[in-house]
């Protein structure tokens, strides 16, 4: 009996009186409709029982007098557990003490939706701005903007300082961000540092946060690919995969084979391209500058090969509700299998370089180390998981597209450390240029999409996928008519920030951004910090480099060895 | 001085909430295959020393203070290069709950570069096209 089998039994068994409703529409797909308050038992279960759970999100969905709650938990399937609590005191207790990876989901909820979750040890706001005016919760369905907009613009106050227990005068504390100019998106994180060692890290999430799921709700579902396809320009693919899957879920439409290894071979062209990318950065950021250099070298042509086959380098718009948009020509094929072979060799040769290279190994090895036990309790996923020792890959535990018909490995490392979590990208580039080459070499013939109706009968359905990054989740509820009520999506990397502040504790601050870089975060490390002295409360500016610099000045570079 | 700048501009890249696609490209520049470096641009850390900024995304709430103060620490003279359909008209977020309105409506704006993410070749383009203005 599978694990997921296991699960719902033992919820079958141990809670008949408090489960409502018990559905399983599909393999490895449950809903389970809880009463008030039994969530927390339901999860202890779970958490006790089955080994490995792990929760991935939490969704609230506005019902208009209810708010309901679904826990999305993972145990070799999805079981969804669903509670409703009441609009007017939207009041639950909070399950972070059972599993501190709900952290940051209770505090989204909060944030957005209203709901208060007692014995939370931080319920403080995530995403939106620290101006938002109280009571302003956008995704109730009642919430429409204000008239006037200049209302809620208010500057946001400089951040303040967070006092240590026990602070020495010793302790600095540190803050990153948001503006960073050297790569990806702005995030602020604020460290406390005692000397050379970090003490304690807390982040500030939200300066990217366009309010998509919202947007969700006003757009038709097949406008809704295009709209989630732009959540991530990196795993567009990945999005809109997940996406179709749910709406397709609901509407009960089969993909045709050949639509499915399309889609199997440009998510993997997008795996591919976003572990070069992230390879190519941590030599960056371990001031490794040429192996930068060539690695995007070398990701420039699978760049092309997207190109070639979608009409774009990065947002492909090739998936749709029902199947993809175009066919692949017979010499586009024959291009990218000769394309292929190229970057296969490349990718060997920077799999050794991150082997043998004494340098390189000396920066991660035993850096940022995040235990299998740690690991599991913080609910972290794809490489983070892995390099951690846990062979879960959501494309082999539950599998879609055609994952089920291609033959490939699960890479895992069980050095926990940032050298393995650069090592398990390294190897998957490889494994990915696999798939994508059987897929290639086994594409099944008829069509490439169903028609689908504008309108999606009313259900709803959670959807996984692995993206380059780890599990994403979306799950979408619909009413029946041509614009989805709920759509919730939850990314890899919020899962994997939470691992953050246990991977850096204890470090050195020169480690701080290779073991951010190895987390491979949406939002990567930050080049201008703000130190404040404590007990002056001065404040000055450095960036990351000038840091770098600083430590290799004092020989410090290589610390931790 | 005006020499020094059209023939190497430091630029400077913020992203006011793009989905990182945008990013990407302009990062994208600094690799071989398009060298930004061959026009003496060079990506700059710090607002104090850039001439030129380049913005990605649509400004949401939470960036477009930050975005001011960058664009006042700037020293002047200063120029903006609007990158992508986003941060050109607030493209597909425009009328999303979080964000603050498109790059012109905060900061003045020197180039656009449209497209969604524009190639690579199209953000040199636009390079180009603000050092021709600078000569003239
Ligand atoms: S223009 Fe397109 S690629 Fe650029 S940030 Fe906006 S959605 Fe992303």
């Amino acid at each position: 009996m599978g694990q997921f089998d296991k699960a719902v039994e033992l919820l079958k068994n141990n809670l008949a009186n408090s489960i409502v409703e018990l559905k399983v529409p599909r393999s490895r797909k449950a809903y389970v409709f809880l009463k008030p308050e039994k969530h927390r038992d339901a999860i202890s279960l779970l958490l006790k029982q089955v080994e490995d759970t792990i929760i991935s999100t939490i969704t609230g969905t506005d019902l208009g007098n209810e708010i309901e709650l679904n826990y999305h938990m993972i145990c070799g399937g999805t079981v969804t557990l669903k509670i409703r609590v009441p609009k007017i005191k939207p009041v639950t207790k909070s399950i972070c003490d059972l599993i501190s990876g709900a952290n940051l989901y209770e505090r989204e909820v909060y944030d957005l939706l209203g709901v208060t979750f007692e014995g939370h040890p931080n319920m403080e706001r995530l995403l939106l701005p620290e101006s938002w005016p109280k009571g302003n919760y956008p995704l109730r369905r009642d919430w429409k903007a204000p008239e006037n907009q200049e209302d809620i613009f208010v500057s946001e106050e400089a951040p303040k300082p967070k006092s240590v227990s026990g602070a020495s005068e010793s302790l600095v504390n540190v803050i990153v961000g948001p503006q960073h100019p050297v790569l990806h998106e702005p995030e602020r994180f604020s460290f406390t540092l005692d000397g050379e060692r970090v003490v304690d890290v807390d982040a500030r999430l939200g300066y990217v946060h366009r309010g998509i799921e919202k947007a969700a709700e006003t757009m038709m579902y097949f406008q809704d690919v295009y709209l989630v396809e732009r959540i991530c320009g990196i795993c567009n693919a990945a999005h809109t995969t997940v996406f179709c899957q749910a709406v397709e879920d609901i509407a009960n439409v089969e993909t045709p084979p050949r639509a499915q290894y399309y889609r199997t071979i440009i998510h993997e062209l997008n795996r591919i391209h976003s572990h070069l990318l992230l390879l190519g950065v941590a030599g960056h950021l371990l001031g490794f500058e040429s192996l930068f250099q060539h690695v995007w070298r070398d990701r420039e042509p699978v760049m092309d090969i997207v190109e070639r086959i979608t009409g774009n380098r990065l947002m492909s718009g090739f998936n749709t509700i029902g199947g993809v948009r175009r066919d692949i020509a017979p010499s586009t094929i024959e291009k990218t299998l000769k394309t292929l072979k190229d970057v296969r060799k490349r990718a060997d040769f920077y799999k050794k370089v991150f082997e043998e290279d004494a340098t390189l190994r000396m920066r991660t090895e035993g850096v940022g180390v995040l235990s299998r036990k740690d690991a599991l309790k913080l609910c972290v996923v794809g490489p983070v998981l892995r390099a951690s020792g846990v062979a879960s890959d959501v494309r082999k535990d539950d599998p879609y597209a055609a994952y089920g018909e291609i033959p490939f490995n699960v890479i895992s490392y069980n050095e926990c450390d940032t050298w393995a979590r650069l090592m398990v990208r390294a190897d998957e580039v490889l494994e990915s240029i696999n798939i994508v080459e059987y897929a290639l070499d086994n594409l099944p013939e008829g069509k490439i999409r169903v028609r689908v109706q504008r309108k999606i009968p009313e259900g709803e359905a959670v959807s996984r996928v692995e993206a380059p990054r780890g599990e994403l989740i979306h799950y979408v509820k619909s009413d029946g008519s041509a614009y989805p009520y709920r759509v919730k999506v939850r990314a890899p990397t919020l899962a994997n920030l939470m691992a953050f502040p246990d991977a850096i504790k204890g470090g050195f601050v020169a480690d701080i951004p290779s073991v951010m870089g190895s987390l491979d975060p949406c939002f990567s490390c930050t080049d201008r910090m703000a130190f404040i002295q404590l007990n002056s409360d001065q404040k000055w500016h450095w960036s990351l480099d000038e840091v770098n610099n600083q430590k290799k000045q004092e020989g410090a570079y290589l610390v931790g060895t | 001085m005006k020499w020094a700048r059209r023939n190497s501009p430091w630029l400077l890249h913020f992203n006011t909430g793009a989905c990182n696609g945008c990013d990407i490209e302009v990062v994208s520049l600094l690799t071989p295959r398009y060298d930004v470096e061959r026009f003496g641009a060079k990506l700059e850390p710090s607002p104090r020393h850039a001439d030129v900024l380049i913005v990605t995304g649509p400004v949401t709430r939470q960036c477009a203070p930050r975005l001011k103060m960058i664009y006042e620490q700037m020293p002047s003279p200063k120029f903006v290069v609007a990158v992508g359909a986003c941060s050109c008209s607030g493209g597909i977020f425009q009328d999303c709950y979080n964000i603050s309105g498109h790059l012109d409506q905060i900061i003045p704006v020197d180039v656009y570069v449209p497209g969604c993410p524009p190639k690579p070749e199209a953000i040199l383009q636009g390079i180009a096209k603000l050092l021709e203005k600078l000569k003239g």
